[in-house]
């Protein structure tokens, strides 16, 4: 819009002594007036053409076959909202859903949480604050699987933490055999490989904070706790919100740390509903089952990124006025 | 602008053509050169691993030199599943191994029924889909083995040739406890629901080979047959400590080692645990008799086809990919290769076992019966996976009726 606005504006200025007329038939193949939309449609074309091959037919097939009993093989017979209904009888569907809200909901708050505590602790500028910055982040860029199997290898039976404590003659402690055990250390995971993204995002946030206002706390006798609290977090609240949204809908979807950590294990305990979708639905063959889970997945996603940016919005309101 | 506009236009025009025109004179220079591309998805286990596969696919190569085999890896996830990814985007292989056609999907591989050479394969029959042999295989595997370990019971002062029953079996596993062996060894991932398949199948399928036929008809029901008590027992094998809840933590490959390192005294497993003790030269130390059950000794071995193929209805390459597939279950080297390194057999052929591969062999022939889950008695889709997660509430506090009663509810909600 702005664009075109610009180009507008330019079409409307007078040419420059010795620049052609603007907008006589022999400057090119389109009048003047359809040249400024040409030009937009150009350019956001390709964008819109991308979008709409990788997201909005994937998910409008993925939509249909949700409406069929396809197998992956046979051809897709229309069964209508059947697959919907079975969602709701399905008794995998419940413990996943009910893992997934944990994982969602407890990984979102530490990893915002501790995001918060480790920006504020490393705000400043120094080697050492960017050391342990990238530190923080380092797992970020590991494949998910990779660092599944590693604390697989660390935290399993036989691994390396189990074996010392049995060298000090304490038996395994169950980190990935028993249920409750299990779940936590696969938040624990997910917390450690991913809240350093959040670092990055609270640190750059951080730094745009004016100064002005820290230093007008600091004159009325503010607290850092203080300072932090009334100040520098509302001031990045923006920040927050996306970084709460990206986080909870990040871990809603989360499959493949499950998959390299514990395979849904022990008994189900951290079988996520991505997890329920592709290792058992669509392993199972029941692809239109499959993506009626998936279009229902991105329905919760949706309405929890809306309601989450609802309450923020109302908040900031609520703060402004 | 309409100038700028024109270039670009030409320019992704020009582009267009430059890329269309390499890909195709790439595709006449195969074409030119004679060479058929066969490409074909399998199941890496750690037995069959990528290498093993490459170097078979390389003799074919090297006794026909116009084809060549791509083997296509299928990453996390099955061949079943790889499968379906390539078919929903229009590019399936040619050949695809250890997926079995049912009524619904057999009309995506060719009938194989009209090649003479398929009726020498193992189980061809058995696995026919009215009547029609889209799959053949190698050879085939048993799985209701109990391999143990000779010193264990030594130690414990157990015969196993004594041990016939499920009773006789569970006063062996305290006698090895006695004896400061964890009794049996499992682990985490599919092991759990694979074991208990193999304990309770082979008393349960031995006296009703039709009863996954019954359940789908709802005449019987895991909480009220038989299934229930060996989840009872099963159950009790847990709370006495002869199977250890830990182990849940491990990886199957750990769980393996854990057993060939001495740490348990028993192992329910398929015959294709003979190359990994092969491989550990651990085979003379280790033993194996047929699952014991409440009913008949021996009972039927629960089998499988081993190394089954299946040729994609949707290929270029059909005849060259049929013609490929007739190698691997017929050549005799191709066979024996394929039987060796997983541990499988086939009736006329041999290969250098050892002592364990041998006493496997003559379980096989000693069995009344090989029970084969195909056609009607294959169980509903995704039945192994959930029985895997009900067995293994069982380790984490769940009675065996709630067991019986979740895989019951969990059956019927998918018919």
């Amino acid at each position: 819009m702005e664009l075109a606005e610009l180009t507008r504006r330019r079409e409307r200025q007078a040419p420059q002594p010795g620049e052609p007329r603007r907008g006589s038939p022999r400057d090119g193949w389109l009048p003047a007036r359809y040249r400024a939309k040409a030009v937009t449609f150009g350019l956001v074309a390709p964008s819109v053409l991308v979008y709409t091959v990788m997201t909005v037919v994937p998910v409008g097939v993925a939509i249909y076959l949700s409406l069929t009993d396809w197998n992956g093989f046979s051809d897709a017979v229309f069964i209508g909202f059947e697959n919907y209904l079975h969602l709701f009888d399905d008794p995998s569907s419940t413990s996943a859903w009910y893992v997934t809200a944990v994982v969602a909901g407890a990984g979102t708050v530490l990893m915002i949480g501790g995001g918060m505590v480790y920006a504020l602790l490393l705000k400043e500028r120094s080697r050492t604050n960017s050391f342990f910055r990238t530190l923080a982040y380092y797992p970020h860029v590991i494949s998910a699987l990779i660092l599944g199997f590693l604390w697989a290898a660390i935290l399993g039976t036989n691994g390396a933490v189990n074996s010392t404590l049995q060298h000090l003659g304490i038996g395994p402690v169950g980190f990935l055999f028993e249920e409750n055990l299990a779940l936590v250390s696969l938040i624990g995971v997910i917390v450690w490989a991913g809240f350093g993204f959040n670092v990055v995002l609270f640190v750059a946030a951080l730094q745009t904070v004016p100064a002005e206002l820290l230093e007008a706390a600091a004159i009325d006798g503010a607290s850092r706790r203080q300072t932090n609290l009334r100040v520098v977090i509302p001031m990045i609240s923006p920040v927050v919100t996306v970084a709460t949204v990206l986080n909870l809908v990040g871990l809603i979807k989360t499959y493949d740390l499950v998959v390299s950590l514990t395979n849904g294990g022990p008994a189900g305990a951290t079988q996520t509903y991505s997890f329920l979708i592709l290792a058992r639905s669509f392993e199972g063959t029941k692809v239109g089952y499959a993506n009626a889970q998936a279009v229902f997945l991105m329905v919760v996603c949706a309405v929890l990124a809306l309601l989450v940016t609802a309450a923020r919005n109302r908040q900031d309101r609520a703060t402004t006025s | 602008m309409g100038t700028q506009l024109r270039r670009a236009c030409a320019a992704a025009v020009a582009v267009t053509t430059v890329v269309a025109a390499a890909t195709a004179c790439g595709g006449e220079d195969t074409a030119q050169a004679g060479v058929t591309t066969l490409r074909i998805i399998v199941n890496i286990s750690p037995n069959l691993t990528e290498q093993y596969w490459k170097g078979l696919f390389a003799k074919y190569e090297q006794s026909h030199p116009k084809v060549k085999v791509n083997l296509e890896l299928t990453g996390t996830i099955s061949a079943t599943a790889k499968l379906t990814q390539d078919l929903a985007a229009g590019d399936p292989p040619d050949i695809a191994q250890q997926i079995t056609p049912t009524k619904e999907n057999a009309g995506l591989f060719a009938d194989l029924s009209g090649q003479a050479w398929t009726g020498q394969t193992p189980l061809a029959d058995q696995y026919a889909v009215d009547g029609k042999r889209y799959l053949v295989g190698v050879g085939q595997q048993i799985q209701s083995l109990v391999f143990y370990n000779k010193s264990a019971f030594a130690k414990a002062g157990l015969d196993a040739s004594t041990i016939r029953t499920l009773d006789q079996f569970q006063d062996a596993m305290a006698k090895l406890k006695g004896a400061g062996y964890t009794p049996l060894q499992t682990s985490g991932q599919w092991v759990p629901g694979a074991q208990f398949s193999l304990i309770a199948d082979s008393g349960v399928l031995t006296a009703d080979p039709d009863w996954t036929v019954k359940r789908k008809q709802g005449k019987v029901s895991f909480a009220t047959g038989d299934y229930l008590k060996y989840f009872q027992r099963y159950r009790s094998w847990i709370d006495q400590g002869y199977l250890d809840k830990s182990a849940l933590g491990l990886t199957y490959a750990d769980g393996q080692t854990a057993f060939l390192d001495g740490k348990s005294a028993m192992y329910i497993m398929g015959s294709f645990f003979v190359p990994a003790a092969d491989a550990a030269k651990k085979s003379d130390e280790i033993g194996v008799f047929s699952m014991p059950t409440d009913g008949a000794y021996p009972s039927g071995q629960f089998g499988n086809i081993a190394n089954p193929y299946v040729v994609v209805n949707a290929s270029k390459n059909k005849a060259a990919a049929i013609d490929f597939v007739k190698w691997l279950v017929t050549d005799p080297a191709a066979i024996e290769s394929q039987l060796a390194a997983d541990g499988n057999l086939r009736k006329g052929f041999t290969y250098p076992m050892s002592s364990l591969g041998a006493q496997v062999q003559k379980i096989l022939e000693e069995a009344p019966s090989v029970l084969v889950k195909s056609g009607e008695r294959q169980p509903v889709e995704g039945y192994p996976a959930e029985l895997n997660t009900q067995v293994q509430k069982l380790y984490t506090g769940a009675t065996a009726e709630q067991v019986a009663a979740g895989l019951d509810k969990w059956w019927n909600s998918q018919s």
